[in-house]
């Protein structure tokens, strides 16, 4: 940090309270170290093996983990340059949800080496255009290195999903990785639609239950939803679904208005008319052939009764995103207003249920054959950090599997491909002049 | 050289091996805590929080959640304590007490250098392996007639409760608990079992109602006209208001003949009558509503010996729709037959200082409830909690129904599988295994430390009986009345397999967890900008910060 004595110059032109580091000494070097330092935060947790990390954000949540985008996005750095590697980071994470501990060490390494060669008086713009014509070469090799025969193949086979995942998890979560990728291979599997190159990896869906251990995680062909089912009836099988956006209640209206009552029997009959409405409501959505309606808002008293009253099971979703998720598995359509739903609006579930896993209640929506495009694995654990770590480590897995479904070619792992990189990028260093 | 500064101002990092270390350590004095809470003769807590509140408590979890533990490694114990209340309700001390061993055992090998990810995998396969021994080692209960096992099922709510402040009274509650659970039968549902507190007798006088029962509410002059017992009632259970006040806020009546005003006046009057009329009709003698009933209701209803009781708690009515078979009504239209519950009797009868409601031989049956008296407020308190916890176990056991012999018993066997097991690996996960399994004993010494026994003698007793090869001793536990050792299994001291079999995986996932972090970073909370810059370039072993909790 130079602060510099000269009041003219650059130092009077900028505001107050800034810090400028020009120069070799300052800029370069003090950037490169503390990326260093970075890298080598994230450095021992790179593989099965990788120890995990324990941060607190600033928030006071606990997270107990050994994904480096996780880690280095929690720990807020302050340092300019070591930002862009958290950057660099996050891009890995955004772009393939892999990898992201092997950029940030990566590139810590190269700075490393470059550091030295900054010392022996190398310019860095040489540096640089060494570095480029290095990728470029590294680049080719690596379609070499490519293994034979695994550039087709079908996604929908679980062993050879299975092993090319395995060891995406086993970084992870090393001595589950078998339970694990099973699982997640699965639920991979179930939602990949005709076209595997558009596989969304918003269709497999992580529901974590604090309680029991990994080996009660089962993958269930449908969602699982928090909370209990509203109403009375818990439980459905093969029914017809009824899905409303916003409430199931009488409307009522926004502006403020007054109801004129003119007779003794205007008053009498009020309360009657606003009963009778709410039932006629109910019954057309009862009559559509619906068993269940599913309601994005409140559902209002009155409007429940009568849902009990036509045995119609009733659930309340409140998040817009679920909602559209729980349509699309069941294939409805969701309606704005309460009124009598096309047959072709409803959607069809195998069975909905209410069960108690682990001491809270949850809504089992199962969804079996054809048509279903949302999938859960359901994560169990001992504590809420365990079960986020499994959370990131299921991503993962479903993130290789994306990457599966757009390029199946692989290369070996473990080190196997950097070290023959490394050999094949000197020897062709050997060649080059300069 | 000035410093780099990487992280924010206030951040806090400690590294390297002296971290676990201090972690270890942290953990250790939080297991310390609820050591010699174990077993019958375990001691109990009193915790006061600075708003004045006073709990007394021997339940791990509750402890462990009043606590209020800021160390971060410590504050995953207490979450296995909370995850293992929920998933089964009991052992909770067990599982920090394990979780605590098992990291101490670590320690020294921590120390010495080992990798901690040797110890984790060893500890992995260990805790595989004492599974699948609890597995083989579980006696059944399935198939028993329904005498049978309700007589099985007490014995192991009676090992639950010994261990808790009634367990005085262990045998009379745990009979009461099996009545209880089987009473709300396979649709189990925990809030079907209503425990209700009243002060005043003592723990004898409580009872198990096969029904419903709730503290009388508020109510409105001609209350007591009312008939207090009916046999056989017709039950009406409503969610609306039975009073007589305006239909909707914003309705304004505008006449423009003053001789109207009389009718519209009748008009309200009407509209309370008829529904007050439709009640009636329907035949239920008895009207419960979520919301107020009143004093033109109560009278009317008093009239015509019907009983009526406005603001029951939403968990009561729900109770009693399940028990009588009835559903709570929003509207008094078109009341059926079939929204009306039935009951064998009802009653309003006095307990202590309080009336309750009582509705006894409910036909659907699907509810218990259960009264308790006691001296002082905390002593109820913490026999609900008792209660709670017998509940839960005894709705596992039925559910999968292996139980193991307790007292230690069970410990002490899978200890020794182990360390024959280690016997049979060559390489460091010799060591690693030998020590799990050593950690394991933890629960048989702690059991005789509280009581008072010596332990060591105690533990050799019991380690000879469990290595005779004819297996016979697999069921040796402490015995408490005499501080020898005895058969568990014969003593009816038994456990639900799945207690023990999720308190070891549970534990062996803690301490994994605790031994895999080697870097602890504490980002200043958002509203509070200050704090010290330790963020200093953290390039070496930084002196571990235990926070919150003595160094041992």
């Amino acid at each position: 940090m130079a602060i510099s004595m000269q009041p003219h110059g650059i130092q009077s032109m900028l505001k107050e309270g800034h810090k400028h580091l020009s120069g070799l000494d300052e800029a370069v070097l003090k950037n490169i170290d503390a990326c260093k330092q970075l890298s080598t935060i994230t450095r021992t947790s790179l593989g099965p093996d990788g120890m995990n990390k324990m941060v607190i954000n600033h928030l006071d949540k606990l997270f107990v983990t050994n994904d480096a985008a996780t880690i280095v996005n929690e720990l807020e750095v302050q340092h300019p340059a070591a930002k862009i590697l958290v950057l660099a980071g996050k891009a890995q994470q955004e772009e393939i949800g892999d990898g992201a501990n092997l950029t940030i060490s990566f590139a810590g390494e190269l700075l490393q080496n470059a550091e030295e060669l900054v010392r022996t008086g190398l310019h860095p713009s040489e540096i640089i255009s060494g570095y480029t014509k290095a990728i470029t070469k590294t680049l080719e090799i690596l379609e070499e290195l490519v293994e034979k025969g695994s550039e087709t193949m079908d996604v929908r086979n679980k062993e050879q999903v299975v092993s090319r995942m395995k060891a995406a998890v086993a970084s992870k979560q090393y001595g589950l990785e078998d339970i694990l990728s099973s699982h997640i291979a699965d639920a991979c599997i179930q939602v990949c639609p005709k076209n595997p190159v558009n596989f969304d990896v918003d269709n497999v869906r992580v529901s974590k239950l604090v309680g029991g251990v990994l080996h009660n995680c089962t993958v269930i062909r449908g969602m699982v939803l928090k909370g209990d089912a509203v109403g009375s009836i818990k439980r459905v099988e093969k029914a017809k679904v009824a899905v409303f956006a916003t409430g199931v209640d009488s409307s009522a209206t926004e502006t403020k208005g007054t109801v004129l009552i003119h007779s003794a029997e205007q008053l009498e009959n009020y309360a009657k008319t606003e009963e009778a409405k709410v039932e006629e409501l109910i019954k057309a959505v009862a009559d559509s052939g619906a068993k269940v309606i599913v309601s994005g808002g409140a559902v209002g008293e009155m409007a429940l009764h009568f849902c009990d009253r036509y045995k119609l099971m009733v659930l309340k979703i409140s998040s817009k995103f679920e909602l559209r998720r729980f349509c699309r598995t069941t294939g409805t359509s969701a309606l704005l207003k309460l009124s009598q739903p096309k047959p072709d609006d409803l959607g069809f579930v195998d069975s909905i249920s209410v069960e108690e896993i682990g001491g809270s209640r949850v809504t089992v929506v199962r969804s079996e054959d054809g048509g279903n495009k949302v999938a859960t694995v359901v994560l169990r654990g001992s504590t809420d950090s365990i079960l986020d770590d499994l959370e990131r480590a299921v991503d993962d897995g479903v993130n290789t599997y994306k990457a599966m479904c757009r390029d199946s070619r692989i290369v070996p792992g473990a080190a196997a491909t950097e070290i023959e990189l490394a050999r094949r990028l000197k020897e062709f260093s050997f060649k080059e002049t300069g | 050289q000035p410093q780099i500064i990487l992280l924010k101002e206030g951040t806090d990092t400690s590294q390297g091996k002296a971290q676990l270390v201090s972690n270890i350590n942290a953990c250790t004095a939080v297991a310390d805590v609820v050591r010699t809470t174990l077993g019958p003769r375990g001691m109990d807590k009193l915790i006061h929080d600075d708003k004045g509140n006073v709990t007394i408590s021997n339940d791990g979890a509750t402890i462990m959640k009043l606590l209020d533990i800021v160390h971060p490694a410590a504050k995953i114990l207490v979450d296995i304590a909370k995850s293992q209340d929920s998933e089964v309700g009991d052992g909770t001390t067990t599982v920090v007490l394990l979780a605590g061993e098992f990291l101490k055992e670590a320690k020294p090998f921590v120390e010495d250098g080992v990798h901690p990810q040797n110890l984790i995998r060893s500890y992995r396969t260990a805790c595989y392996l004492a599974i699948e021994k609890i597995k083989e080692l579980a006696v059944s209960i399935e198939g028993k007639s329904l005498e049978e096992k309700k007589s099985l099922l007490a014995k192991c709510a009676a090992t639950t409760l010994s261990s808790k402040l009634i367990g005085g009274e262990k045998v009379f509650f745990a009979s009461m608990v099996v009545d209880a659970v089987i009473a709300i039968g396979n649709d189990d549902r925990l809030n079907m079992i209503g425990i209700k507190k009243v002060p005043g007798g003592n723990m004898r006088d409580s009872f198990l109602v096969n029904g419903v029962a709730f503290k009388k509410t508020f109510s409105y002059a001609g209350f007591e006209q009312q008939p207090k017992k009916f046999l056989n009632p017709k039950i009406l259970l409503l969610n609306i208001e039975l009073e007589l006040k305006s239909e909707k806020e914003n309705a304004e009546i505008r006449l423009s003949d003053p001789s109207q005003y009389q009718s519209i006046v009748d008009a309200e009057w009407n509209i309370i009558y008829d529904k007050l009329d439709k009640c009636v009709k329907s035949g239920a003698k008895v009207v419960l509503s979520r919301l107020a009933i009143g004093d033109l209701a109560t009278q009317y209803f008093a009239d015509r010996d019907i009983f009526c009781a406005g603001r029951v708690a939403e968990e009561d009515l729900q109770r009693v729709a399940a028990a009588t078979g009835g559903t709570v009504q929003t509207s008094v239209n078109n009341i059926i037959d079939e929204v009306l519950g039935t009951c064998e009797v009802f009653e309003e009868k006095q307990v202590g200082n309080e009336r309750f409601n009582i509705f006894s031989g409910c036909p659907s049956g699907r509810t218990a409830t259960i009264v308790l008296r006691g001296g002082a407020d905390q002593f109820i308190e913490e026999a609900e909690r008792s209660l709670h916890d017998a509940i839960m176990i005894v709705r596992r056991a039925l559910k999968n129904s292996t139980v193991v012999a307790g007292g230690g018993a069970i410990d002490m066997e899978i200890s020794r599988y182990l360390r024959q097991h280690a016997r049979t690996i060559a390489g460091k996960s010799q060591l690693f295994i030998n020590s799990y399994a050593k950690a394991l004993e933890v629960i048989p010494r702690q059991l005789c430390d509280n009581a008072g026994f010596d332990a060591t003698d105690v533990l050799n007793k019991l380690r000879q009986k469990h290595a005779l090869p004819s297996g016979e001793g697999a069921s040796y536990g402490v015995d408490i009345n005499t501080g020898g050792i005895a058969d568990s299994f014969t003593n009816f001291v038994w456990e639900p397999s799945v207690v023990k079999s999720n308190a070891i995986n549970a534990a062996t996932e803690a301490a994994c967890l605790i031994l895999s972090v080697d870097e602890t970073v504490k980002n200043p909370k958002s509203e509070s900008a200050q704090g010290e810059a330790a963020a200093s370039a953290m390039a070496g072993k930084g002196r571990g910060r235990g926070r919150g909790m003595r160094r041992r």
